[in-house]
């Protein structure tokens, strides 16, 4: 298979993937039991009518498909209905036209919604990996080049301990530490401050990232560092690295030249998923922290079963998990050109 | 372990690097910094669900009628009211030289055109039900505002209380659908004492005070409304001084709070009631509504008063009051609750916990054990007293409650199965379905007892919002007559028989009424209204009067 073959193909089932996940999303939150219009009000006060108007404004008054008015509970309906006047086609259609709709729950463009929630995230989830990446894999390397020392056994025990410690847990450790100690431990930046120098508002955005992006940093540390040191002390264990060796290269050369691009396979792997899953945001992170990310954002959908942001976030999530799990398949081949002959 | 605390010390000196560059911003006015749980839904009051958005309106917005903490009701854009003796019309007399926050003058003509607002909506989810008996709504001039009604209501005032009065020159290219709803109406322009300066969605809201307000100029130049995620975090917030004030915060924190000399714990009746309910399916099978979904599957037991007695005298309020809410709560009646002031029943006397007396109920009306498994049957034998006991499974309470039930119930030979459910998946069950055997829930509602009352209403069975199946003739007829009692003395003894009749049937065990817990920090402001039947710490009778401590 030649390098082009391999990229179609790998593109190609990206896109079955994504158009995959676009029908799933579709279906999966309708047979979720549950009606939008009567979730999050529970209240006498909305009227018959009230309800009507409501389902007709979200269009749930259309019949989800062909055949079926609603899937839970399953209400069989009417077959020959126009297909284009069903929930699920006119989602597709509004799909292609790049319109996501509008949240059942306050009333704006998922777009809009969505769009001030995802920059939150991603600056506050990217910093995280940025740093976790650089610090465990850089710890990582220095802890398997020095193996079996008590640096090694430090980095070891740090980076295991700093798995496993629960996320919440750590967020509300260092968030009453750091109220203590003068930090912000809401938000994203301190209210009423819009009309402040631009420099002045960018120092409280960070003041305010700096707790919830050590708490991010520590925990998925500690995943990058026991990765790099497993694999790459598995690959400096190979005969070839005793090769290098007897050849009279230095620690780094060998490290530099000939163990270091084969030991970052699975980094890069799990860098790509992890990034992928960097728009889905961090729910307890942001919870603790009360940063209005995307994470928050799919909780609070959830909650009131607000079906279009749903949908938009999940689209969200699965191009972009797709997309980067694309670029860590092409970077494999890259770094790995056995991949492409498989 | 080293290399984490040397990063610590990078991260820590960075942050003072930035905040000494930051410390040189513009003199701040007076800003008043409430913490809460929440962030409105909307700014649209037409479309507003979430308790928030309802907080920012009171604040943003006036209106006729204006509900106070005390449980009474008084005129506030209008200076006088003239009822026909019908009782169908009324005429308003609205205070001249009002204006809205962008400078244009209010009128009677914005009053009327605000309540054909929301009288023409009929999406507008909650607002739209206050209009149902307004027949017309006119300003035959600037400051004369006319309702015809189409029935004598003995409400009108609470009515009124929630109609805000919004600018006709930016509405009225929002009054019909979809506009009307698809509005976002960011810059919520009102007459009240506070305006909108800022709302980011779930990070904050940003008031400054309207110091030419009519009635009530707030002391304050700006009331900001942070959003933190988790109430202990709410609660830390206060103590290090971010916020000068929290609107909520868990009964676990007050005790942490009692030693603190700077903050002061306010607790009472919430704002809007508080009820938390033991729902039995009594649904009679006749009344089953199969045309909406009923399948009325409930256990034939709890149909019998005297299985739903003695549950309830099984049942020590005090024990749940003490264990669920550390004892900030008072023990339940009915539906109704203390909170409501006049509108609650205070004669009425509560059935004792007294675990002997509900087994000899139980024991007198054929309910035994007959194959001593230690669980009773019912009188015939044929089926165990083994109830479904469900909860939504976002109820913090729910899991507490349901096991100290379980453990009192288990004295009177009654057993549980407990579930937590998922809150849309138990209104599914719930209601029109009646699919359950007993729900733990509960209600928030108006100052008006009338929503609570229709919640016992056969007609409300069909609608889903009578919850237990519940249907007596006699009770019907008085909530018929309450709803058209336009003396405020005779409506109160109406209001207070029906709940002397449901009590007496035993329609639902309510195990308490939660108080409401808020704190503010003393060093900061001082004013607060803590005195009130009612407390609530933001709202505008409060905001308009706290100001800076000396």
């Amino acid at each position: 298979m030649n390098r082009y073959q391999f990229l179609w193909k790998k593109i190609a089932w990206a896109l079955f993937t994504i158009l995959f996940v676009v029908v799933l999303n579709f279906f999966l939150f309708r047979i979720l039991p549950g009606d939008p219009v009567r979730s999050g009000t529970r209240d006498p006060r909305l009227k018959k009518d009230a309800q009507e108007a409501l389902r007709i404004r979200f269009g749930l008054d259309k019949p989800v498909i062909p055949c079926f008015e609603t899937l839970n509970p399953i209400k069989p309906g009417d077959c020959a209905v126009n297909p284009f006047e069903t929930q699920f086609f006119l989602y597709l259609r509004n799909l292609t036209q790049g319109e996501l709709g509008y949240s059942f729950h306050t009333n704006r463009p998922v777009a809009d919604v969505l769009g001030e929630r995802l920059w939150n995230t991603i600056l506050l989830i990217g910093a995280g990996q940025l740093l976790s990446i650089v610090i465990g894999v850089l710890f990582g390397m220095f802890a398997a080049w020095k193996a079996r020392t008590s640096i090694d056994y430090g980095a070891l025990i740090t980076g295991l301990v700093a798995w496993s410690l629960p996320t919440f847990w750590l967020g509300i450790i260092l968030l009453f530490w750091g109220s203590n100690n003068g930090f912000p431990i809401g938000g994203k930046a301190t209210p009423g401050i819009s009309s402040f120098p631009f420099l002045y508002q960018a120092g409280d955005v960070f003041k305010h990232m700096i707790l919830p992006t050590i708490t991010y940093t520590i925990v998925y540390m500690g995943e990058y560092l026991l990765v790099m040191r497993s694999s790459l002390l598995d690959v400096l264990a190979e005969d070839y690295i005793l090769t290098a060796k007897a050849k009279g290269l230095t620690t780094f050369q060998i490290l530099k030249d000939h163990a270091l691009k084969n030991a970052m396979l699975p980094i890069v792997t799990i860098i790509a998923i992890n990034l992928g899953f960097t728009v889905a945001g961090a729910i307890q992170i942001e919870s603790v922290y009360s940063w209005p990310g995307l994470g928050g954002a799919v909780y609070e959908a959830l909650e009131r079963r607000d079906y279009p942001v749903l949908q938009g976030v999940f689209l969200l999530i699965a191009v972009s998990v797709v997309l980067a799990n694309l670029i860590a398949d092409l970077t494999y081949s890259f770094l790995d050109p056995r991949v492409q002959a498989d | 372990m080293k290399t984490k605390y040397n990063f610590l010390v990078v991260v820590t000196l960075l942050a003072l690097i930035v905040s000494a560059c930051g410390t040189a911003g513009p003199t701040t006015p007076v800003v008043l910094r409430v913490g809460w749980g929440g962030s409105p839904d909307t700014l649209n009051p037409g479309t507003g669900v979430l308790t928030e958005a309802y907080t920012i309106f009171a604040l943003v917005y006036d209106t006729l009628y204006e509900f106070q903490l005390d449980g009474t009701y008084k005129l506030d854009v209008a200076d006088s009211v003239n009822v026909a003796d019908d009782g169908l019309t009324y005429t308003f007399k609205i205070h001249d030289g009002i204006k809205f926050h962008d400078g244009q003058p209010m009128t009677a003509k914005d009053v009327a055109f605000s309540l054909n607002l929301y009288k023409n909506n009929t999406d507008f989810i909650y607002l739209n039900a206050y209009t149902a008996n307004f027949d017309t709504i006119e300003a035959p001039d600037d400051s004369t505002v006319v309702i015809k009604m189409l029935n004598a209501v003995p409400n009108i005032d609470y009515l009124l209380s929630y109609l805000y009065i919004v600018p006709e020159h930016i509405w009225k290219d929002y009054a019909e659908a979809p506009a009307s709803t698809e509005f976002e109406n960011l810059q919520t322009i009102g007459t009240g004492p506070f305006k909108m300066l800022e709302y980011s969605p779930n990070e904050f809201v940003r008031l400054g005070a309207n110091k030419d307000h009519f009635a009530n100029p707030p002391k304050i130049d700006e009331a900001i409304f942070q959003t933190f995620e988790s109430d202990d975090v709410l609660v830390q917030s206060l103590k290090s001084g971010a916020v000068d004030m929290i609107t909520e915060m868990p009964a676990t924190a007050v005790e942490s709070l009692k030693g603190d000399k700077t903050i002061s714990v306010v607790t009472g009746a919430p704002f809007a009631p508080a009820v938390s309910d033991v729902i039995f399916n009594q649904i009679d099978p006749e009344n089953c509504p199969t045309d909406v979904g009923g399948v009325c599957t409930g256990h034939p037991a709890l149909r019998d008063r005297n299985v739903r007695l003695a549950l309830s005298q099984a049942t020590d309020k005090q024990k749940l009051i003490d264990i669920v809410l550390l004892g900030f709560g008072a023990p339940g009646l009915t539906l109704i609750p203390d909170g409501l002031g006049k509108w609650y029943n205070n004669s009425l006397q509560d059935y004792k916990y007294d675990a002997a007396e509900a087994n000899r109920i139980l024991d007198d009306a054929g309910y035994l054990d007959t194959n001593s498994d230690g669980v009773r049957e019912i009188p015939d034998g044929s089926r165990p007293l083994t109830f479904r006991m469900h909860w939504p499974s976002d109820s913090i309470d729910g899991p507490r409650m349901a096991e100290l039930l379980s453990e009192m119930w288990g004295e009177v030979g009654v057993t549980l199965e407990l579930q937590a459910i998922d809150p849309d998946a138990l209104t599914a069950e719930c209601c029109p379905a009646f699919d359950y055997d007993i729900i733990l829930w509960g209600w928030g509602s108006d100052p008006d007892p009338n929503l609570l009352l229709s919640v016992y209403a056969t007609s409300e069975i069909p609608n889903g919002y009578n919850e237990t199946g519940y249907s007596n003739p006699a009770y019907d007829e008085l909530y018929l007559q309450q709803g058209v009692e336009l003396d405020p003395e005779k409506r109160k003894d109406l209001v207070w028989q029906m709940q002397e009749i449901v009590f007496n049937d035993v329609v639902y065990v309510i195990p308490y009424y939660e108080e409401t817990i808020q704190a503010y920090r003393t060093d900061r402001f001082t004013g607060w209204i803590t005195d009130t039947p009612k407390v609530e710490l933001s709202d505008v009778s409060s905001l308009i009067v706290v100001e800076p401590v000396k």
